[in-house]
């Protein structure tokens, strides 16, 4: 008997196997996951080499969860007070990051014809660095305890937080509609992201102590459902869904946080992967190869920009120039939040679809190469060196 | 103690640096979730960890023994606990305070500041909640409770010569 429940779910095993099959081969030849799920999307999408019919849907709502999750647990490594001293000591960095960073995309949109607003959309893909990628290549590489990494952690916590008002900008922009009403919509967002993040601050603690179970599962569901609940709202007033389990994942602080991280990493792991095939999905491959040199040239900008972002930021914080070399180089990887913004924009410009899924590929394989390699000398670590983590 | 650089990591914890008189640096980085990274870094790449040795929290507490006799106590020297407006503080008793030598009893700490003595710690052990016989010995530590004015007053009867 054949029904279309059986063929969803044969299509999703048949997905997820070989996210697994690509996962590991990113591991062995040791570049990160994400460039190769965003391939594998872009091969099942519309004239790709296979097609899912029946699990578009499913993937599509699975790709919205994967977005929150994966900011709920960016979110849950920071606490607003973190947030607030780091914004202090590193404003002049973030500026000049931003700076730099944005203009490659906002300009090259423009040379490329895009509308205003889509050309602001790739200057976010241009200057969000992946805070998600760049974690795991330092832990992977032994760096937490270099001294440019302070730099780069400050760097990409303001990049992080310069999302929670960029993303309700642009939305506002995108779904707004006259001149006024955009505006109305943008302040009023904005006005809700700042009250929300002083109530996180103020009561963060008793929410916390409220949300916390001992049993395992009634915490996983709190969190998820209260998460998809602020999530969903701040979707509804444009403020991004992104956003807003962002702000519950910063809002929560105490115990909870290791508890919650340890339930929601496999979920996350899932749905986000779920999310960069979705991404890949809608991506119309035909376009490719016409965007192909324009992705090339911002791509090779962007290395130029990033790397002399970390090299005045960590110059500003007294690091040596091999530091600083390192520095520059650890921020080139762009991942989910760039995949995120150009999202937002695909109805819009198909090209834009196209050009940031390009983009994206190089820059996170360019980048994991070139910070692996940014040492004077280019060492090649022992495997146990990196694996000795042990529990007791 | 010397001078230590402490330095936030966003999202990993705090990175504390020392730099050595011979011009090599060490660092611990303490992570949030308690585990602790014993730093070297190197000699011609200063900022360069060059070797990273992850340490569990027994680990760490181990290795400290071994490398500096107590330093736990010496930190707890200067630790002042704050809870609301209660004061708990670690003083070492100097040689030259009026009150060294004398009993708890004689130096009636508790009548003249209005801070209690909660516990004695020296080197042979630590007497918790002591009597009024034991006495306040220079050099060992005695942990001091009350509001802060009162601890304040405390200490100054505990560090410094009688006037």
């Amino acid at each position: 008997m054949h029904t279309g429940g059986d063929l969803l779910i044969i299509e999703l095993g048949a997905v997820v196997l070989g996210l697994a099959i690509v996962a590991r081969l990113a591991r062995r030849i040791g570049i990160p996951a994400l460039p190769l799920y965003l391939l594998v999307g872009l091969a099942l999408g519309e004239g790709g080499l296979v097609e899912l019919p029946a699990s578009a849907e499913f993937i599509e709502a699975g790709a919205e969860i994967g977005v929150i999750l994966m900011l709920l647990m960016l979110g849950l490594e920071f606490s607003t007070h973190e947030l607030i001293v780091n914004v202090r000591r590193s404003t002049l960095a973030g500026i000049v990051d931003f700076v730099l960073n944005f203009a490659p995309g906002f300009v090259a949109g423009l040379i490329l014809d895009f509308d205003p607003i889509i050309a602001g959309l790739l200057g976010g893909v241009t200057y969000i660095s992946s805070s998600g990628i760049v974690a795991k290549l330092v832990a992977d590489l032994d760096r937490i305890g270099n001294h440019e990494t302070s730099v780069v952690l400050s760097v990409l916590v303001i990049e992080d937080l310069a999302m929670v008002l960029y993303l309700p900008i642009v939305s506002g922009l995108l779904f707004g509609g006259s001149v006024l009403s955009t505006t109305l919509t943008v302040v009023v967002s904005l006005a809700a992201v700042i009250a929300v993040l002083g109530v996180a601050y103020l009561f963060g603690d008793r929410l916390s102590a409220i949300a916390l179970s001992r049993s395992s599962e009634a915490l996983l569901l709190t969190l998820l459902g209260g998460t998809l609940l602020v999530a969903g709202l701040a979707g509804r007033l444009n403020i991004s869904t992104a956003v807003g389990a962002f702000v519950v994942g910063v809002a929560l602080s105490g115990e909870i946080v290791s508890r919650a991280r340890g339930l929601l990493l496999p979920l996350r792991n899932l749905f986000a992967a779920v999310f960069f095939v979705f991404f890949g999905l809608q991506v119309d491959t035909t376009l490719i190869p016409g965007v192909a040199v324009a992705a090339l040239a911002i791509a090779a900008v962007t290395v130029v920009t990033k790397l002399a972002t970390g090299w005045i930021a960590a110059g500003r914080a007294g690091i040596g120039k091999p530091g600083r070399l390192r520095a520059g180089a650890a921020l080139i990887a762009h991942g989910e939040f760039s995949v995120v913004i150009a999202e937002l924009g695909i109805a819009r410009e198909s090209n834009l679809g196209a050009l940031a899924a390009a983009y994206v590929i190089i820059l996170t394989l360019v980048g994991a190469v070139l910070y692996q390699f940014s040492d004077s000398i280019p060492v090649s670590r022992p495997r146990w060196r990196a694996r000795a983590g042990r529990s007791s | 103690m010397r001078k230590v650089t402490e330095t936030d990591l966003p999202g990993v914890g705090i990175r504390f640096d020392l730099q050595t008189d011979a011009g090599r640096c060490i660092g611990v980085v303490a992570h949030q979730t308690g585990r602790r990274d014993l730093v070297i870094y190197d000699e011609r790449d200063i900022d360069r960890a060059c070797e990273s040795v992850e340490l569990t929290e027994d680990e760490g507490h181990t290795l400290g023994e071994l490398l500096g006799g107590s330093p736990v106590l010496e930190h707890l020297d200067d630790a002042v606990h704050q809870l609301e407006d209660i004061v708990i503080s670690w003083i070492t008793i100097d040689s030259q305070s009026a009150l060294g030598g004398l009993t708890l009893a004689e130096a009636a700490l508790r009548t003249r500041t209005g801070a209690g003595v909660v516990a004695l710690v020296s080197e042979s052990g630590s007497t918790p909640i002591p009597g009024g016989e034991e006495r306040l010995e220079p050099g060992d530590t005695a942990v001091v409770v009350g509001v802060p004015s009162a601890v304040k007053a405390a200490t100054r009867l505990l560090t410094l010569p009688a006037t």
